[in-house]
């Protein structure tokens, strides 16, 4: 047996709280929500990509030097990004150009990478596909067949380096438009479409909702079955019917998209309701006479946020999806007005010759979904209380 | 004495989770003799049915024993591969679980899952498991047992549902039967139901239980002994009459004090022990209960105590044994030094 | 049992009426009529026209005439191709929809769900990284750009595959992608987050506390429920298999009945697109009907909880 010095057998010296601390700090559920969102990377960077969005379709077309419908046919489908040639002649004066393969175009550029304008050819020989172009005394020969420059001794032309398009910074589309203004205001008609769309639906959908729930008994019931009915609809179908209805534009579109997709917020709120009617809290809040308009919005709206807030964020992508959907096969907003999805078949127009054009609206439609539905799934995780630790 | 059927010794488990490695069974070692009934009671949280997962292989991915040895049978159940360790569950060690509701497969007739344990276990035909099925849903008293084979989980009560659990776990006849707080989720009257039942089919087969509870009451009820654990540990155990009439650790007395007598006709009191468990992630170097203990001393903080022996295979895990500690009435007073 | 499936038909009835009533309505409200694009007509060719289409009744006649048509099969004749049924519209794009949208269901399920479960059983691992990353690209990039890039690298680019029509078995292999790309990763994710949650189950350990092999947990108690929700979600993927065929028939070039609908549409044939939209519709219902009856087949709660009611 081990001997223990006399003093350990004192009373333990304790602070009276002691036994009551638990250990993990305990946060308040929105604290503890927003902790956990903070620390999911993707969705943060989803949302860090959604409010550049945002910033950008707000201020973009404002600071942008080109607007989204002036045309220039002469300066049309020129690339962001072009090798360029030079050629000096006898006078000493060097001429920067490029070579347009899709068009066979030769296109003049400024030292400091504008793009100037169009080279005349001096002649065109149609049958032996050559393009003749002079610079003072000398002759470049365009071999459009083969795609090749060279001088009129034969000695091929060669390309002095890669030169970023400053005055498109983006390029230009087929009827010669700023691509970079024209995406910004793509941005700004396609989020404005799902933003008050999502508003359109949630506001019918609370309200749908929020009285099935809020009525119960017969109400309700019928109420649910109209809602079973228009879930079991192909809603695709009846935006495409809505739309021919009212012809494209872009009331039609925040009209039609925002008419449609309500019914699973309107399952959500009444769902919520049902629930939260028979909390014990709400039951005690009415006991000690709290009001019908005070119970719903001190207690029962705080309570459903949570899934509110994960429906509308999964709505907005659906929403920006649909309107290009709809833009794609010729629904959506009417030119020159530009959505991501008018970008697109565009694109997919003049795919064979500038398949690069397709990169911009896709990429900027694929990125926007990747942000939300990281943000969604982000603020579904952080929102579930069986994930709380 | 013969050989325990099962013999545990020193085992530990961790989860490793996010946040770090919870230790949630430390140093646990028990031993428990064929036809006995073993109580294990303590708090949620305080390591009882880890305890038992473990033993079976059947904890959760992030959970891993540590060390430790547990013979069953001279078998070492924590090194057996889980192809040896399958053939032994539902066979030799069976388990039945706290919530009816959602232990048994919702989209399976009860039958169903009656038969597949028996098939896996017995070189039998479907028909004679059919045949076993419905001896067995007449032996844990289903009445009309040959119809409700054909019935899904979802068309019994709580109490049926937790028969047909007691009739799967005793398909393959198996020597240790583990109640994992088998009444918890039921109504009182229902609890009293199947206690009874598991109390008499023990005594029928002869098989070993160990019950897992945080009910006293079950356990004065049910069991040969008791083991009680708090904060992954065992704390105090010994044979039933014993540990009730001289209660030698402080968590235990706690216990028994908040919990309602209704023989005794003395209106004291019921004593909530204060205070919460205490966090695994970070167990106290000392005592664990020692933060809720009313004669917690320095020593207690500073130092985890032995099992202290306090005769007829009595032990309490306390300093107050220490022969040079205070005496406290009710803990030592009766107590022989080991 | 039986009260569940008369629930289920009625449900579809009801919705498919309110379909053809909701559509008729809706065409009839377009300001102006159906040949107001034919610049000036005759008032008396007007007339004809009027009196050949019987759009000179009363609405509620109309309504009455068309669906007496509907509901013995005839969609009326096309406002734009003289001589041309809806139901011959219909008719010849339905072999070329019905055969992409079937092999495109078929992926669906058949890599859909696998995935999920690899993905499942392999949490946090790279299997189950390398499903996620993709299934959350097939989520986020949408059909029309799957489909364009697609065409542009292995039809223009390698010429492995023909750029348009079916007259190649190679032809369906993009059609089929772009169309089952977005559900198969849809599906794929789903399996994984419902597998993972029937894992967490209690009767999973059950399963495992009575000592069945571990092929038979994970087969005969897991698979089995974490598909429930799998299952459901198939009416809604059929619907939308339907329509994204617009956009990728249209893309492909393939005669179907989504890009007679976008042509029809284009060319505002409003008895065409009414004639289109509610044959979708009865298809889509009757799919619905037939995943409500697995349904019914998969989990035993349903018909409990019908026939109680």
């Amino acid at each position: 047996m081990t001997h223990i010095a006399p003093q350990m057998w004192a009373p333990a010296v304790r602070d009276s709280a002691a036994a009551e601390v638990i250990a993990a700090p305990s946060l308040t559920f929105w604290q503890d929500v927003r902790k956990r969102l903070w620390a999911n990377k993707p969705a943060m960077l989803g949302l860090g990509f959604i409010i550049l969005l945002v910033l950008a379709a707000i201020f973009g077309p404002m600071v942008s030097r080109h607007t989204y419908f002036e045309q220039n046919l002469k300066l049309s489908n020129v690339p962001p990004l072009f090798q360029t040639y030079e050629v000096t002649d006898s006078a000493g004066a060097t001429t920067r150009f490029f070579f347009n393969s899709g068009n066979l175009n030769l296109y003049e550029v400024t030292p400091s990478g504008e793009v100037a304008g169009l080279l005349r050819p001096a002649k065109k020989d149609l049958i032996k596909k050559q393009q003749q172009f002079k610079f003072g005394y000398h002759e470049v020969l365009l071999d459009t067949a083969k795609q090749q420059l060279s001088f009129a001794d034969g000695t091929a032309l060669a390309p002095t380096g890669w030169q970023w398009n400053m005055s498109n910074v983006l390029g230009t589309d087929q009827l010669g438009r700023d691509v970079l203004a024209r995406q910004l205001y793509g941005a700004r008609i396609s989020l404005t479409v799902a933003f008050v769309a999502t508003l359109v639906n949630f506001f019918i959908g609370v309200f749908y909702g929020g009285l099935a729930g809020y009525l119960g008994g017969k109400a309700d019931t019928i109420m649910m079955r109209i809602v079973e009915v228009i879930s079991t609809i192909p809603l695709t179908l009846y935006v495409i019917l809505i739309m021919v209805v009212f012809n494209s534009g872009f009331l039609s579109v925040v009209l039609a998209i925002g008419s449609v997709y309500w019914v699973d917020m309107a399952r959500i709120v009444r769902g919520q309701i049902l629930t939260l009617k028979q909390q014990d809290y709400v039951a005690a809040a009415r006991t000690m006479g709290a009001s019908t308009p005070r119970i719903l919005i001190r207690h029962l709206l705080p309570n459903s946020v949570g899934p509110i807030l994960v429906t509308l964020t999964m709505l907005i992508p659906s929403a920006i999806f649909i309107e290009s959907f709809m833009s794609f096969i010729g629904l959506g907003v009417t030119p020159p007005e530009a959505s991501w999805g008018t970008l697109t078949s565009e694109a997919v127009e003049t795919l064979r010759a500038y398949p690069y054009q397709l990169f911009f609206p896709a990429a900027a439609i694929s990125l926007t979904m990747f942000a939300f539905n990281f943000l969604g799934d982000g603020l579904r995780d952080a929102l579930d209380p069986r994930l709380r630790t | 004495m013969s050989t325990p059927l099962l013999s545990v010794d020193d085992l530990s488990t961790s989860f490793f989770t996010s946040r770090g490695e919870v230790k949630a069974v430390r140093g646990v070692s028990f031993e428990l003799r064929a036809g006995e009934i073993l109580g294990i009671v303590g708090e949620s949280g305080s390591g009882k049915s880890i305890t038992c997962m473990s033993l079976l292989g059947l904890l959760r991915s992030s959970g891993r024993v540590i060390e430790g040895r547990a013979l069953f049978e001279g078998r070492d159940l924590l090194t057996l591969d889980e192809d040896a360790l399958s053939a032994l569950r539902g066979n030799d060690i069976s388990m039945i679980f706290q919530d009816p509701m959602t232990s048994l497969n919702p989209t399976l007739t009860v039958g169903e899952q009656v038969i597949e344990t028996i098939l896996r276990h017995r070189k039998v035909s479907r028909a004679e498991a059919r045949a076993r099925a419905v001896e067995l849903f007449e032996l844990v008293r289903i009445p009309s047992a040959a119809k409700r084979l054909k019935s899904y989980p979802h068309e019994f009560s709580g109490g049926m549902r937790q028969r047909v659990m007691i009739a799967i776990a005793l398909a393959c006849d198996p020597k240790l039967l583990i109640a994992d707080e088998p009444t918890t989720a039921l109504d009182v009257t229902i609890q009293r139901q199947i206690l009874a039942l598991l109390k008499e089919l023990q005594s029928r087969l002869g098989m070993a239980v160990i019950l897992i509870t945080h009910d006293l009451g079950v356990i004065a009820e049910t069991a040969d002994r008791v083991l009680v654990m708090y904060g992954g540990m065992v704390m105090e155990e010994g044979p039933v009459r014993q540990l009730f009439a001289k209660p030698s650790h402080p968590y235990t007395r706690g216990l028994l004090a908040s919990i309602p007598d209704l023989r005794d006709d003395t209106h004291h009191r019921l004593t909530p022990i204060p205070g919460s468990p205490p966090d695994m992630l970070r167990p106290p170097k000392g005592c664990p209960f020692a933060p809720r203990c009313p004669h917690a001393m320095a020593q207690c903080n500073a130092a985890l105590p032995p099992l202290y022996d306090a005769g007829e295979a009595h032990r309490a895990r306390c300093w107050l044994h220490h022969p040079e500690a205070p005496r406290v009435a009710g803990i030592t007073t009766e107590l022989v030094p080991a | 049992m039986t009260a569940y499936v008369v629930q289920r038909l009625l449900l579809m009835l009801v919705t498919l009426f309110a379909i053809i009533t909701l559509t008729f309505f809706l065409m009839h409200a377009v300001p102006g009529g159906p040949f107001t694009s034919e610049k000036m007509l005759q008032p008396e060719i007007q007339a004809a026209l009027n009196a050949k289409y019987h759009l000179d009744d009363p609405l509620w006649l109309q309504y009455l005439n068309y669906l007496k048509g509907v509901l013995s099969f005839d969609l009326g004749p096309s406002f734009k191709y003289a001589g041309m049924s809806v139901n011959e519209i219909i008719a010849e794009g339905l072999p070329v929809t019905m055969k992409t949208g079937a092999l495109a269901l078929i992926c669906v399920v058949a890599l859909g769900v696998p995935l999920g479960i690899v993905a499942a059983l392999n949490r946090n691992r790279w299997p189950d990284t390398l499903v996620m990353v993709i299934a959350t690209i097939g989520v986020a990039v949408p059909s029309y750009v799957i489909a364009t890039v697609a065409l542009y690298v292995f039809a223009l680019r390698l010429g492995w595959v023909p750029t348009f029509g079916l007259d190649d078995w190679r032809g369906y292999f993009l059609p089929v992608f772009a169309l089952s790309g977005f559900w198969i990763s849809f599906i794929a994710r789903l399996a994984r987050s419902s597998l993972l949650e029937t894992l967490q189950q209690d009767y999973m350990i059950t399963a495992r506390a009575k000592g069945l092999k571990r092929g038979t947990v994970l087969i005969k108690h897991g698979l089995r429920n974490s598909l429930i929700p799998v299952v459901t979600v198939l009416g809604p993927v059929v619907a939308n298999l339907l329509t994204g065929s617009f956009v990728i028939e249209q893309i492909f070039a393939l005669p179907g009945i989504g890009r007679h609908f976008v042509l029809s549409i284009t060319n505002r044939d409003y008895t065409a697109i009414m004639g289109i939209t509610i044959f979708y519709a009865a298809v889509l219902m009757v799919m619905i009907f037939i995943v409500d009856m697995l349904y019914l087949v998969l989990d035993p709660r349903i018909k409990y909880r019908a026939d109680a009611k």
